[in-house]
């Protein structure tokens, strides 16, 4: 077999890859090839990929579909380096508490997890993980010019830094952007609106016309990472900020009140029965099922919905990025899954974590997971970490479910949000719990918006006081 | 009181000691496997709710007293749990009697299929709490695709919003919990009934006309011990209930199914404000023992 080049090295592991089947991941015929061909592309980086041979690692991610596949293609990284990986595999909500509960005791169980970006402030407050820049620049361990940490999209590693230092490694990610049936929006003369007013009137028109279909959805799941993850959009949309100068709360201002008026409003009036107690899942569900005219969620939902057999409304999609708020700006989401470094771990055990996550996040296992096939009916992944993938023609041909979609999400993720879009203080848990249920509280009427934003920003102050 | 009772003390011979000493070293490992698994976290628990452990700012950590309890008269989502506790408590502890005692005279008198029968009302209490809060939430309730959502507009009633309305969620899941484990009270109740000395009965049946008396004034009486045990191991685990709750509205809509356990469990392992989580853990089981020990006097007193 001749020399490959990278793209062809990537393309064969893909296609080979998906004739395999989960778990026998090394394709056989690059066994033979040597390693030199079998790893090229990873040695070229300038370092010991061997240096901690027989170690043995547990990773703790969620039953997510990217972490599917990066679980499928690991067992390259023990050919590579000789590292073992293990993994175990609990729902985000669990997933976060466990690992709170092993960094609290300093257990060392999980060498690296899954974190949700908010949840680092909290680490580095308690210190229970390292900063990544002391093994991004330790030439012995990274080599920065293969490694090329500046390709990662820059408000990931923003939203993953405290401090000024990065503690968490971005590996997959994602940004909200609006979903709507192009379909129903033709045949209503509707045009994709610009502003929130517009998408509120668009939900209007469109709800129920033929006598079932919902005007529109939001997450209404109580949870600082389902309703909180929609309306801090709308909030900062509507000119909102969490805290003022001097740190103080601001969420019942009156742009915290108009904004959840309008959640409420919206919700209420065009939203599908048991909204309230929709979370993602759901309401990608009832818009597979034909039961919802548009949505304003992760863009990751797409590779479900544009699915033939997963989806009744694969092909009638249109994607834009949010709605312009009363302020003049487009807000979306800031999302990622942030692989941080447990401080508790013996020395080796944290090279081997870090050669882990360098080799997860480094351009060639992002581009060749992405495509990875762990199953036939798999879906691809849309939330890769790095620019030049984003850029890269062949990945745009693959997402390429509509000429706009690769764009859309990417002027959303470098346009449309900061990295302080929800307040980045270890206080965040607390904070994120009282808002999730002010928001539902208000939606399911129990309180009015004013009296729930009143009390949630009373008991964030005294949170806050330290 | 006892005072017939009390014996004269008189050196035991020593086989007895032996064998008694024989009885602690056999009974010594599993005392100490209790102390570790529940007097030791239960020591913990109280100890904890003395401090501020803040895992969001460990830097003002330290010793409070009672400053954690004190907190608790002015947090108004503690009241709140506490109110929907009660409520749910008063309100399944009564309908799991009160349906437990209509199925257990209904199978009192034997009739064709009445195993059958017997066994489908115990399948309930077979599955997990956490499985049924699911099945709640996604089969049954569901807006129109739960099976009790369907029969409810097909019989005119309409969509309910079962557990997306605040009063109806706490509503619907009283109703979990009760149809999940009104087949405990059954059993209890069809056992003593069973039990009963057939002499009274045979008695009422010639002397009492209406079947309504003869239950209130003969039945009832008899198997009154029964009732008043169902009540008490009811009310505890109701006071604990956890996972059908947390699985089916996950204490929401809002706080609307919020009951003192799951407060708690969100202060410590969402908020992370473990010595205040302990506290609200610790008025919890102040709570159920005291409620337990009145009950249990009640019963000692009247028996």
């Amino acid at each position: 077999m001749g020399k490959m080049t990278r793209r062809e090295f990537m393309k064969t592991t893909a296609k080979v890859g998906g004739l395999a089947l989960a778990g026998s991941a090394a394709p056989g015929f690059l066994k033979i090839a040597g390693a030199q061909e079998k790893h090229g592309e990873y040695l070229k980086a300038k370092i010991n990929w061997r240096q901690v041979e027989g170690e043995q690692i547990k990773v703790l991610v969620t039953p997510a579909h990217y972490f599917t596949k990066f679980r499928a293609v690991s067992p390259q990284f023990t050919e590579l380096t000789g590292v073992k990986v293990d993994f175990e595999i609990i729902p985000p909500r669990e997933n976060r508490e466990k690992a709170v509960l092993d960094l609290g005791a300093k257990t060392g169980n999980y060498v690296t997890h899954t974190a949700d970006p908010m949840f680092l402030p909290l680490y580095e407050a308690n210190q229970w993980i390292d900063p990544l820049d002391d093994y991004i620049n330790d030439p012995k361990l990274t080599d920065k010019s293969w490694f090329n940490v500046e390709d990662i999209i820059p408000l990931w590693r923003a939203a993953d830094s405290v401090k000024g230092k990065l503690y968490g490694m971005p590996v997959e990610g994602e940004a909200t952007i609006h979903i709507y049936r192009k379909d129903v929006y033709e045949k209503l003369g509707i045009k994709p609106p610009e502003t929130l007013d517009e998408f509120k009137e668009a939900a209007k028109k469109a709800n129920k016309f033929d006598g079932k279909l919902a005007g529109a959805a939001l997450r209404g799941f109580r949870g600082a990472g389902q309703n909180v993850y929609i309306w801090p959009s709308l909030f900062l949309a509507f000119g909102g900020k969490w805290l003022d100068d001097k740190g103080k709360p601001q969420v019942n201002s009156e742009a915290g009140v108009k904004s959840l008026e309008y959640y409420c409003d919206l919700l209420q009036n065009y939203g599908p029965p048991g909204v309230e107690n929709m979370n993602w899942p759901e309401i990608m569900e009832a818009f597979a099922g034909g039961n919802i005219v548009q949505y304003i969620d992760a863009n990751s939902t797409a590779s479900i919905i544009e699915d033939k057999n997963k989806s009744k409304v694969a092909g009638s999609i249109g994607y834009q990025r949010w709605p312009k708020g009363p302020s003049g700006r487009r807000v979306t989401s800031i999302w990622n899954w942030a692989c941080p470094i447990n401080a508790a771990l013996s020395q080796k055990k944290k090279i081997a974590t870090w050669l882990y996550l360098q080799w997860l996040a480094s351009r060639p296992t992002q581009f060749s997971s992405a495509v990875y096939k762990e199953t036939p009916e798999a879906v691809v992944r849309t939330g890769v970490n790095r620019v030049s993938i984003w850029s890269d023609p062949e990945y745009r041909k693959i997402i390429g479910y509509t000429p706009n979609y690769a764009d859309v999400v990417l002027t959303s993720m470098k346009e449309d949000t900061d990295a302080d879009w929800r307040p980045r203080v270890p206080e965040w848990p607390k904070i994120g719990e009282a808002m999730a249920v002010a928001i539902q509280s208000a939606l399911v009427k129990q309180t009015t918006p004013k009296k729930a934003l009143d009390e949630a920003n009373e008991n964030i102050a005294k949170f806050m006081v330290k | 009181m006892f005072k017939g009772r009390e014996e004269k003390k008189r050196p035991r011979p020593s086989h007895i000691r032996q064998q008694e000493r024989f009885g602690f070293a056999m009974i010594t490992p599993s005392m100490l496997f209790l102390f570790v698994m529940a007097a030791f976290p239960l020591i913990m628990l109280v100890v904890m709710s003395g401090f501020r452990i803040d895992l969001t700012y460990p830097a003002g950590n330290r010793w409070l007293g009672v400053g954690n309890y004190l907190q608790m008269v002015h947090d108004s989502r503690f009241l709140h749990a506490l109110k929907v506790t009660a409520i749910y408590t008063v309100s399944t502890v009564f309908l799991q009697v009160v349906s437990g005692l209509a199925l257990a005279m209904a199978f009192f008198r034997s009739f064709r299929g009445q195993g059958f029968l017997r066994v489908s009302v115990l399948l309930p209490m077979i599955l997990a709490p956490v499985v049924v809060g699911l099945a709640f939430r996604t089969m049954i309730m569901t807006p129109e695709y739960g099976i009790l959502d369907y029969i409810s507009m097909v019989l005119g009633f309409g969509s309910k919003p079962w557990l997306v309305d605040p009063e109806w969620a706490l509503f619907s899941v009283i109703i979990i919990h009760t149809w999940q484990w009104t087949p405990f009270a059954f059993l209890v109740f069809l056992a003593s009934l069973n039990a009963l000395p057939s002499d009274p009965l045979e008695a009422a049946l010639m002397d009492v006309r209406n079947a309504w008396q003869r239950f209130w004034h003969v039945i009832l009486p008899m198997i009154r011990p029964a009732v008043v045990i169902v009540v008490i191991f009811r009310t505890m685990i109701a006071l604990r209930a956890f996972a059908a709750i947390f699985s089916a509205t996950g204490g929401g809509p809002g706080t609307a199914t919020e009951i003192l356990n799951l407060y708690t469990y969100r202060e410590s392992f969402n908020s992370l404000n473990l010595g205040y989580g302990a506290a609200l853990g610790t008025t919890l089981l102040v709570i159920t023992v005291v409620i337990s020990m009145i009950f249990f006097r009640m019963r000692e007193s009247r028996m």
